[in-house]
């Protein structure tokens, strides 16, 4: 039966089929032949029709045809006929729209039967058919689809399908290219996530598609590698989270936030995610930009507080974030000081830069000289020698703390550790550890260390060097002199501050018990570390074998006598002698005794321990005592391990360094001279120093590294002692300057000083977010200052005249007082009268003279921003002025414009009229004897914010600061906040009763980074304003004039309740200014 | 005119017959007493240099006690025998004081006006010590007019009665001034300065200031040898935040709340810490060298 209606269909449909190429008929009959067993005769004989529809439908539908006849061989042995014949009725639609479409979706739809199951094979072909959309392009990325159909639906279902449909639907809108591109590496993408995380990653990808379309490359591209780094529990709530971000609309793109956070999230302890995760997701519904952010700022945040803190400072963020999405998003950037703060206040651990100046103070006081602060890090960095980055220390005139204090987990304990190491560089300093002088003679101990000098071929270049040198083994000599030092050091500590004493205390108990078994260590090892644990009151804890009990007391007694309050450097220098004797009797070996012959020592008294003064002291025989070195046989010696709290201690470096500052600074007037040093000499004394470790320094061969440590030394000796901000009123100043500064043109000297910015969405500061770099500005023309008060000599007159009657007079007489100098005689006669006629006259009828002090400090602050650049159209003008009806103003800036005319000088612009006005206004001020400063800004973006110093409040008016004028120049952008807050700092530090800030500017603020874009005007306004504002809560008076024509909607805005004025006719700016500093000031 | 009596226990002294009583306390610290005696022999107008809370007032006090001791009993107006003894009219300027305010002026009176002396007049005329503390604030008119009263003249003219008044024998004047703080617009004129032989005034050293803590607040000899190098450390901050070290009056004041029980800490940061300075990072750095010292 089979055969028979094979034959009859291929029969029936023999004529109509000839007319095509040979393969229909072929494929026909494979087909026909392959179904024949799984059909019934009228199934087959409906397959056998559609076929034939097929190649009617249009010109090349033969095409699909064929293919819709080979499907019917390849159908999996699943192929229900109901699923056959949706995809002949699907196929005939298709083919009526495109036949390419219908040829791939038939070529693939054997192998989607398979992989989806014959139910979903119409849902998969309206899939497909929703992403033509008649036209050609569309028509390939549908087939595309079809093609890519046995690897998609390995990894996805088809409900999920239609959301990547959705996706590249979405994306088709914008871009076919990039659409089939991500279609084709979707099955692969899709592939490498865990299955419960590819629907997230595609909802992702659609709000992607809507929102910032041309990222979905580069998420398709990297996403994965990303996602990966979130802990596989959490990916799904990851994405989602994103997702929720791509919704809305914001500066940055939603695939660079997804980035970020990923990233953060990979640098944050997998099992902290959770945690993390569930927090922003909290945040999320008010703000998905705030959750996104939440989790980028991860990293940071977890170095400074304990996961278990963190909700404390979200919870502080959601409540702004509540109230305000702007403050609450940047408090999550981080970008405001009240995040800063609750972090701060979260924190256990203690940051140098916020103690810093509070320790650089108590630094000062303790030892009454101008240190300075700065990291460890710092130190290293200059290469010269010191090297380790974490361990406290000091060069004499700085004090180096770590960075970071986090070995407590609360607060205040971090900040008292942080004290009592810098209480302990700041004693070194105190108690006089780098005044070490080898002649000098101790207060405990005897002098014996002038025995053992032996003959030298050149004097010693420094004390310390002197000493060492008269040890064989140097680094033993100087760890004892370190341990006796520090021993002095901690007792004098104890002694003069009961207050730090428990803290002390506390880290010593602390050190003892991370210190190596002394058991374990050669003898001579051991004995050393007997005395450091002395020297930190560990007594109870030195063991040492029983039969040299002796020498270990003695040691003790020695160590202990520095440890008097009346100990000097010398006497450590002594102590270090005595112990160094009996450390080198001691063979470094290790004893083989049976450990509990180990004991606790008691120490000597002192007076027993004190070495005998040397025989050959005084006298002059030709004996030398001699020290000993290693002896043979031994272990080699180590050092004991250090100590935290007392950092590094490198008096012979430190002695050198301040030798070399003081060469140059050209030695002290009067004493005695100082030899230079060569670098020969330089050279030698590091090679045998053993403070100085060039091979930890620095790689490669040691020539070259001893050749830089020693540049870098002298660059740091070349440095005056007290650097960066305090100008020292060190005798340093008194002697060195004097002719030798002036003469040379100095570089500009850069200062940088850290302002807050006023965020006004967010209502709180942006902490330290502009550097305000201050410099002196360059000289320019010198001829410029006369000639602009020759062009405006009339004006100068008239000003200097109207400023010369504004000078107070030193006392006004006061009348009606009640008590005064003498009675007035008018107010006397009428209280007489009063009385004699039995009223109750008043008693006030004394005058007197009150002085009248004018006591005004005005900065001036110029506008050198790009666009005072601006040429003045004087044409326009003056065809305008031509009539100035009587108005004195016109006719000046008319007048002006005539000189200029005469002149035939080049074209002005606005920045030339600034300066002329601003000479105008010196003349003025010079006359009228108040304190001014004039300072100019400009820029480009929130790290460069140029302040150029003109003239500063203590510079008189000389012909460097006219030259300086001339060099008032357009450069950049115009970030007022920060300038305004520079020149109020600048007012602050001069102590006039009356402060005014004058700016003078020609536009509204605008800077790159100021506000959201560039034409974005609100931000940049705030700023200002709340500067401006700061400034009035300091007592200052701000005036803003502006030659910006359009300028008073944003000054209404910017200087609300403060004074501003809008020069509408620019030219009229040099009589102008004058005019308003007198009302101001009247 | 001036009236002795008792008002609610206060003791109202006419300027001129106030005098110190009872020897005040002071430690000597270099040789400031014998040239202040040696100069009040030779009638040398003398002027105190120093910080505030240096010791300058109690000074002249101590040297008015110490000059007026041979005590003369003399006669006073009521006929009883009293001590004379040195008395000393202080007057402290302030930038409103006037030459009046130191001469005298008319004053209203039922009838008419009267002639009231100011101080320095009274002082001239009884033969005090009259001490113008802080002379630099006062007006200019003021260091003009002594003048005549600071060379061998000894004279002082009072303009508005037409009279001139030789000094008494025994009248001093002193002056103090604190060069410290002034602004350079306050400085001492040349004429002025130059009629004076200058004391200078400086913080006592360690040893000898916490001697004058423990005597003035009663204090244990610890403590006041903590608070006296706790004021050495903070002078150390002079210049840098702070526009003058903390006076020894100031340690006192710590001293005495300590003696009375307050814990030292805070006795220190209400006595000396807020006491100083309104900058609190210079409070904090302050705290900071307090509890390093005081327990």
């Amino acid at each position: 039966m089979p055969v028979s209606i094979v034959t009859e269909l291929l029969a029936r449909h023999q004529e109509r089929l000839s007319g095509f190429p040979a393969p229909l008929g072929q494929q026909f009959e494979a087909g026909l032949r392959a179904l024949a067993n799984r059909l019934t005769p009228s199934q087959l004989q409906a397959w056998a029709e559609t076929g034939a529809e097929l190649t009617a439908l249009s010109l090349r539908s033969w095409e699909a045809a064929v293919e819709y006849f080979r499907a019917g061989a390849n159908y999996p042995p699943q192929a229900t006929w109901d699923a056959i014949e949706t995809i002949g009725r699907d196929a005939l639609q298709m083919a009526a729209e495109s036949a390419p479409l219908a040829v791939s979706f038939l070529r693939a739809a054997p192998g989607a039967m398979e992989a989806i199951g014959p139910a979903n094979i119409h849902a998969w072909a309206e899939l497909g058919r929703r992403l033509y959309k008649g036209n050609w392009k569309s028509s390939s990325l549908a087939a595309q689809f079809y093609e890519v159909a046995p690897e998609l639906f390995r990894v996805l279902r088809i409900g999920q399908a239609s959301r990547l449909v959705i996706f590249i639907d979405e994306l088709a809108r914008h871009s076919y290219e990039l659409a089939s591109a991500c279609l084709a590496s979707a099955p692969s993408v899709l592939a490498r996530l865990e299955e419960e995380d590819r629907l997230p990653f595609i909802t992702f990808a659609t709000e992607l598609a809507q929102t910032s379309w041309a990222d979905s490359r580069l998420y398709f591209d990297r996403g994965v590698p990303l996602i990966e780094k979130v802990h596989s529990s959490l990916r799904e709530r990851f994405l989602l989270l994103a997702a929720q971000a791509a919704r809305g609309h914001h500066q940055r793109s939603a695939y660079q936030y997804f980035e970020d956070a990923a990233n953060a999230l990979g640098e944050v302890d997998p099992d902290d995610h959770q945690q993390v995760i569930m927090l922003a997701e909290q945040l999320a519904p008010y703000s998905p930009f705030a959750a996104m952010d939440f989790l980028t700022a991860m990293p940071t945040v977890l170095q400074r507080i304990r996961i278990d803190e963190l909700e404390s400072w979200q919870q502080a963020g959601l409540r702004i974030l509540q109230t305000s999405a702007e403050g609450g998003e940047a408090y999550f950037r981080l970008q405001s000081t009240r995040a800063e703060d609750i972090l701060e206040n979260l924190s256990s651990r203690v940051e140098l830069s916020r103690v810093g100046e509070v320790l650089r103070l108590y630094c000062k006081a303790l030892t009454g000289r101008n240190v300075s602060i700065q990291t460890a890090e710092s130190l290293a960095e200059k290469g010269i020698g010191w090297v380790d980055e974490h361990r406290a220390s000091t060069d004499g005139t700085t004090i180096f703390l770590p960075e970071l204090m986090e070995r407590f987990p609360n607060k205040d304990d971090n900040f008292a550790a942080m004290k009592v190491f810098a209480t302990h560089q700041a004693a070194h300093i105190e108690f006089g550890s780098f005044q070490f002088a080898f002649d000098r003679p101790g207060a405990v101990f005897p002098t014996r260390r002038h025995a053992f000098a032996r003959d030298r071929e050149r004097p010693a270049t420094t004390d310390m060097e002197a000493f060492f040198d008269l040890f064989p083994d140097r680094q033993l000599a100087s760890d004892l002199f370190t341990i006796a030092e520090d021993a002095r050091i901690d007792a004098r500590v104890k002694d003069e501050y009961g207050g730090i004493r428990r803290h002390l205390v506390r880290m010593q108990a602390e050190e003892l018990e991370r210190r190596p078994p002394v058991e374990m260590m050669p003898l001579r090892n051991a004995f050393v570390e007997n005395l450091v644990r002395a020297s930190l009151d560990g007594l109870h804890l030195v063991r040492w074998p029983r039969d040299r009990a002796e020498a270990m007391s003695r040691a003790l007694g020695i160590l202990s006598a520095v440890q008097t309050p009346g100990a000097t450097v010398e006497d450590a220098a002594e102590a270090a002698l005595a112990l160094y004797e009996i450390a080198v009797s001691i063979p470094n070996i290790r004893d083989d005794v049976d450990p509990g012959s180990w004991d606790a020592v008691e120490p000597m008294e002192a007076g027993q321990a004190m070495p005998m003064e040397a025989a050959g002291e005084g006298g002059a025989q030709g004996s030398q005592a001699q020290l000993g070195g290693a002896g043979e046989g031994d272990e080699e010696y180590e050092s004991p391990q250090e100590i935290d709290f007392r950092g590094d201690f490198k008096p012979e470096l430190v002695d050198l360094l301040m030798k070399l500052r003081e060469n140059a600074q050209g030695g002290q007037a009067g004493q005695q001279q100082t030899m230079p040093l060569t670098p020969e000499q330089l050279a030698e004394l590091l090679a045998k120093s053993v403070e100085i470790d060039l091979d930890a320094m620095d790689e490669g061969d040691l020539d070259a590294s001893t050749g830089m440590f020693l540049s870098n030394l002298m660059k740091e000796a070349g440095t005056p002692a007290s650097e960066k901000g305090d100008q020292g009123g060190q005798p340093t100043s008194d002697n060195s300057t004097g002719e030798g500064e002036g003469e040379e043109p100095l570089k500009p000297v850069v200062t940088v000083y850290y302002y807050d910015e006023w965020d006004f969405r967010a209502q709180d500061y942006k902490p330290r977010w502009c550097a305000v770099k201050e410099a002196k500005l360059e000289e320019g023309d010198e001829g410029f200052y006369e000639k602009a008060l020759k062009e405006h000599a009339g004006l100068v007159a008239q000003t200097r005249k109207q400023f010369e009657l504004m000078k107070p007079e030193m006392f006004r007489k006061i009348k009606r007082l009640p008590d005064g100098e003498d009675f007035d005689l008018d107010s006397a006669i009428e209280w007489m009268v009063e009385k004699r006629a039995g009223a109750n006259p008043t008693e006030k009828i004394y005058w007197r003279r009150n002085k009248i002090e004018r006591d005004v400090a005005v900065a001036f602050l110029i506008d050198m921003s790009a666009s005072t650049d601006e040429e003045i159209n004087k044409r326009d003008k003056k065809y305008d002025d031509d009539d100035y009806d009587d108005d004195p103003r016109k006719y000046l800036s008319w007048w002006v414009s005539k000189r200029r005319q005469e002149l035939t000088s080049p074209p002005k612009r606005i920045i030339d009229l600034e300066k002329e006005s601003t000479v105008l206004l010196m003349t003025a001020l010079e006359t009228i004897g108040d304190q001014y400063g004039i300072y100019g800004f400009s820029g480009y973006g929130r790290d460069n914010v140029e302040f150029f110093v003109i003239k500063d409040f203590d510079e008189t008016l000389d012909q460097k600061i006219k030259n300086r004028l001339d060099k008032i120049t357009p450069i950049r952008s115009t970030r007022m906040g920060p300038a305004i807050r520079h020149a109020t700092f600048k007012l602050m530090q001069t102590d006039a009763k009356v402060k005014i800030l004058f700016l003078l500017s020609d536009g509204r603020p605008q800077d790159h980074g100021y506000g959201r874009d560039r034409t974005e005007k609100e931000y940049a306004i705030h700023d200002t304003k709340q500067a401006l504002n700061e400034a009035k809560r300091e007592g200052i008076t701000p005036f803003a004039l502006t030659v910006d024509r359009a300028g008073h909607d944003y000054l209404k805005t910017m200087c609300e309740d403060m004074g501003y004025e809008v020069v509408a006719d620019i030219e009229s700016l040099p009589s102008r200014l004058p005019t308003l500093y007198r009302r101001l000031t009247e | 005119m001036a009236e002795n009596g008792s008002v609610q226990g206060a003791t109202i002294y006419a300027v001129e017959e106030y005098s110190v009583h009872e020897e005040p306390y002071y430690l000597p610290i270099g040789d400031e007493v014998q040239l202040f005696e040696t100069a009040y022999r030779q009638r040398i107008p003398v002027l105190l240099k120093g910080p505030t809370g240096a010791g300058k007032t109690r000074f002249v006090e101590y040297m008015a006690y110490r000059l007026g001791r041979p005590m003369l009993k003399v006669s006073s107006r009521t006929g009883e025998e009293v001590e004379h003894r040195m008395p000393l009219i202080t007057v402290a300027c302030h930038e409103d004081l006037t030459a009046s305010d130191l001469v005298g002026r008319y004053l209203l009176d039922t009838d008419g006006t009267r002639w009231v002396d100011g101080p320095l007049t009274r002082a001239v005329k009884v033969g005090a010590i009259c001490y113008l503390d802080e002379v630099v604030e006062a007006r200019k008119d003021t260091t003009v007019l002594i003048h005549p009263l600071t060379d061998y003249r000894r004279l002082l003219p009072i303009e508005k009665l037409g009279q001139v008044i030789e000094a008494a024998d025994g009248f001093l004047l002193v002056i103090s001034y604190n060069p410290g703080y002034q602004s350079a617009l306050k400085d001492l004129k040349h004429s002025t300065r130059q009629r004076f032989i200058a004391i200078e005034f400086n913080y006592p050293p360690r040893d000898a200031e916490a001697q004058i803590i423990a005597h003035e607040s009663g204090c244990d000899d610890r403590t006041a040898m903590d608070l006296a190098r706790l004021g050495e450390k903070v002078r150390n901050l002079k210049e840098h935040g702070l526009g003058e070290g903390v006076s020894t009056r100031l340690l006192v004041y710590a001293g005495r709340l300590i003696a009375q029980g307050i814990p030292a800490r805070r006795a220190c940061q209400v006595a000396i810490t807020w006491a100083l300075t309104d900058d609190s990072e210079v409070q904090r750095s302050i705290e900071e060298v307090v509890t390093s010292i005081f327990e």
